[in-house]
C-alpha cells in the first residue's frame, strides 16, 4: 500500500501537481473552518475555489508537488488536517509559508522544501527517505535537505501532541 | 545590538542554541486563541485528553472572528469554545469586544521582551511594542498551554530601513504595499523583521501597528518596530550593527499611494495604475486598518458627504473602546449620515464568517491585509487592498481614485 510506511522511513507516493500561490485559505475557506472541527467534513472541500473537484480525485498516499510558494497566510492548521484527511501524505514545495509549514509537521505531515527543481508530473509515482533526504522517481534520485533530528522525532510520535503525550511533558518547566 | 528575536528567545530560553538556524524551545507568556479555532482547541483538549493548562490566568479566548455569527453551525462551534473557555478558567472577551491583537494591544499584553503566541497569523501584530508574537496553529497552541512552552526555528534578521518620506496621502499601509511589491517572501520567509529609519520613528502607534500586522504577509516570523512618539515605553532603538545580516534599504522619498490587486498582497501598484476601477464595496477596518486613526481618516473624507449611489460602505472598528472613542468624537455619526453601515467591533467581513459577503462579480476596494480568491467568503469577487484615506474617497467616487482626488 502506497504511503502506509511509517513516518521517517522511505514511503511511496503518487504526484499530484498545484500550480501557482497557494495560501491556506485556498485549501480551505474560512466559512468552512468555522464550520466545523471535522477534519474529514473540511477535506471535501479541499483547495475547491482553486481547483473544483480536486479534493474528490484524492487517494490516501498522494503527494502534492507545487510549484511556488506553499500555505502562505492564515494560521489555520485546518488546512494542514483537511490535507491528511483527504488523504495526502506529503507535500513538496519550493517553499512554505511559516505557520502551515509547522503545523504539517506538528500534525504529522512531512512538508519538504526547496524542490523546485525536482521535474514530476502528475501521476508519477515517488518515493523518498526523510532521514537521508534522498527522492526518487523516473529513474532518477534527487537531494534535499535531511529533516532535522527533532522533527523526525515529532513525526515518529504521530505529531506534536502525541508527542507531548508519549514523553509525558504535561508537567511544564521548573 | 544582539536582534530583537535572538534577545527575547534567550530569556526565555529551555533548551537548544538560540542561533539562527537551530531548533530551540521556550517558555511562553501569553497565550490567546481566536474563536475560529477555539473549537478546534477544545477538540484536541479531548481528543488527547488533557485537563489541565498550566496557567488558565495567562490564556485569552477571543470572539471576534463571527460577532453576528451568520450560520447555526458556526454560533454552535463558538458555545462549544466558550463553554470550554469558560470550563477551564480561561479569560473570555466576546463578541464585541474587539479583534483579539487590538484587545491585547489595549490591554498591554505585549509588553516589550515578552513572548506571545497567538492562534492567529497576524498575532506578530504584537511586534510594534518590541513583544516576540508569534501566530501559531491550534496544536501548537494547545502544546503551549499544557507544557508551558513552543519549539521554534530561531530566524535570521532582516533589517528594512526606510530612506526618506513619502508623499503627502502615503500612509504605512501603502508603504507596506510598496515593500511586498518589492521584497515579499523572497527577502523575508522565515526572518524576523526589524524596522528603522526616521519616517518609522516618527510614526504613530496606530500607524506604526500597521507595519508591524502585515509582516506575516511579506513571510515573515516576527518583526519588531522602532521606538516613536505616543509609544509604549522601554523599547530598544533600532539600529542595523555594522556586521548586520541583510538590510533593504526602502526608498519612499515621495512614494505615491499604492492598491494590490485582486489575488496577492504583493502584487501591489502605483493607485494611479488602477483608477478608475468601479466598486461595489467599501470595507474599512481589521487588525490592518480598523483603529481610531484610520476610521478618523475616513470620516474626514466622507464628513458632510452622500456616498456614490453604487457603494455599499461597511465600517467595523477594531475594539469596544475604538467604537466607543468614534462615537465620541462624532466620526460613527458622521460615517452614518453619509451612508455607511457601520457593524460591531471585530474582525468585521475579514475571512467570510459573517457580513458583509460580497455578490458575485463584485469588486470591493478594502482595508484589509489578505486580498485572495474567496477571502471574504465569494471566490467570484474580487479584493482590492489599500489605504482608508484611499477606502474613503473609493466609497464617495465609486471607483478607485486617481492620486490627484486624493485631499
Amino acid at each position: 500500500m502506497t504511503g502506509q510506511n511509517p513516518p521517517g522511513l522511505p514511503g511511496r507516493y503518487r504526484v499530484r501537481r498545484v500550480s501557482g500561490v497557494i495560501s491556506t485559505d485556498d485549501l480551505i475557506a474560512g466559512r468552512h473552518k468555522h464550520s466545523t472541527t471535522d477534519a474529514a467534513a473540511l477535506a471535501q472541500h479541499l483547495l475547491e475555489d482553486r481547483m473544483p473537484g480536486f479534493a474528490a480525485t484524492v487517494r490516501t498516499g498522494d503527494a502534492i508537488v507545487a510549484d511556488a510558494i506553499f500555505g502562505i497566510g492564515s494560521s489555520r492548521e485546518q488546512a494542514v488536517s483537511a490535507l491528511l484527511a483527504a488523504g495526502i501524505r506529503l507535500v513538496i514545495a519550493p517553499a512554505y509559508g511559516r505557520i502551515f509549514f509547522r503545523n504539517c509537521w506538528n500534525l504529522g505531515l512531512p512538508a519538504i522544501d526547496g524542490c523546485a527543481k525536482f521535474p514530476l508530473a502528475e501521476g508519477d509515482e515517488l518515493e523518498v527517505d526523510l532521514s537521508t533526504g534522498r527522492l526518487w522517481a523516473r529513474g532518477n534520485c534527487w537531494h534535499f535537505g535531511a529533516v532535522p533530528r527533532e522533527m523526525l522525532q515529532l513525526l515518529d510520535a504521530g505529531g506534536l501532541l502525541p508527542y507531548i503525550q508519549k514523553m509525558d511533558l504535561t508537567h511544564g518547566f521548573t | 545590538m544582539t536582534p530583537l528575536v535572538e534577545q527575547i528567545m534567550s530569556s526565555h530560553r529551555v533548551a537548544g542554541e538560540i542561533r539562527p538556524g537551530r531548533l530551540a524551545t521556550v517558555r511562553v507568556d501569553r497565550i490567546y486563541i481566536q474563536d475560529g479555532n477555539a473549537p478546534t482547541v477544545a477538540r484536541l483538549f479531548q481528543e488527547f485528553g488533557f485537563d489541565r493548562i498550566l496557567y488558565p490566568e495567562r490564556v485569552g479566548v477571543f470572539f471576534d472572528h463571527s460577532v453576528l455569527s451568520p450560520t447555526a453551525a458556526i454560533s454552535t462551534r463558538l458555545r462549544e469554545a466558550e463553554q470550554f473557555a469558560r470550563a477551564h478558567g480561561l479569560h473570555v472577551l466576546r463578541g464585541g469586544e474587539g479583534i483579539s491583537h487590538i484587545v491585547a494591544a489595549e490591554a498591554g499584553w505585549f509588553e516589550p521582551g515578552s513572548l506571545i503566541v497567538g492562534t492567529d497569523s497576524h498575532t506578530c501584530t504584537g511586534g510594534v511594542t518590541q513583544s516576540l508574537a508569534l501566530g501559531l496553529g491550534a496544536s501548537d497552541v494547545v502544546g503551549a498551554m499544557v507544557t508551558g512552552w513552543v519549539w521554534v526555528r530561531v530566524p535570521e534578521t532582516v533589517w528594512v530601513r526606510t530612506v526618506g518620506r513619502p508623499g503627502p496621502h502615503t500612509t504605512a499601509k501603502d508603504v507596506m504595499l510598496f515593500l511586498l511589491s518589492r521584497h515579499a517572501h523572497d527577502t523575508f520567509l522565515y526572518r524576523s523583521m526589524q524596522w528603522c529609519g526616521d519616517w518609522v520613528e516618527s510614526l504613530s502607534p496606530d500607524a506604526a501597528a500597521t507595519l508591524a500586522n502585515m509582516a506575516v504577509e511579506c513571510g515573515a516570523k516576527c518583526v519588531f518596530l522602532p521606538p516613536g512618539p505616543g509609544r509604549t515605553e522601554g523599547l530598544q532603538p533600532i539600529r542595523p550593527p555594522a556586521d548586520a545580516g541583510p538590510v533593504v534599504d526602502l526608498d519612499i522619498t515621495g512614494l505615491p499611494p499604492y492598491v494590490a490587486r485582486p489575488g496577492l498582497p504583493q502584487d501591489a501598484v502605483e493607485l494611479d495604475l488602477c483608477a478608475g476601477q468601479p466598486l461595489q464595496y467599501v470595507f474599512v477596518g481589521t487588525c490592518t486598518n480598523g483603529r481610531l486613526e484610520d476610521i478618523a481618516a475616513v470620516a474626514a473624507v466622507v464628513e458632510g458627504r452622500r456616498l456614490h449611489d453604487s457603494v455599499h460602505l461597511v465600517v467595523t472598528p477594531g475594539s469596544r473602546q475604538i467604537y466607543l472613542d468614534c462615537l465620541r468624537l462624532g466620526y460613527l455619526e458622521t460615517l452614518v449620515r453619509a451612508g455607511a453601515v457601520v457593524s460591531p467591533p471585530g474582525c468585521g467581513a475579514c475571512v467570510g464568517t459573517q457580513g458583509t459577503i460580497p455578490a458575485d462579480g463584485d469588486h470591493v476596494l478594502t482595508t484589509m491585509n489578505r486580498n485572495f480568491k474567496g477571502r471574504m467568503g465569494n471566490p467570484n469577487a474580487k479584493i482590492w487592498l489599500a489605504s482608508p484615506s484611499v477606502a474613503a474617497h473609493a466609497a464617495l467616487l465609486g471607483r478607485i481614485p486617481r492620486t490627484s482626488e486624493l485631499e
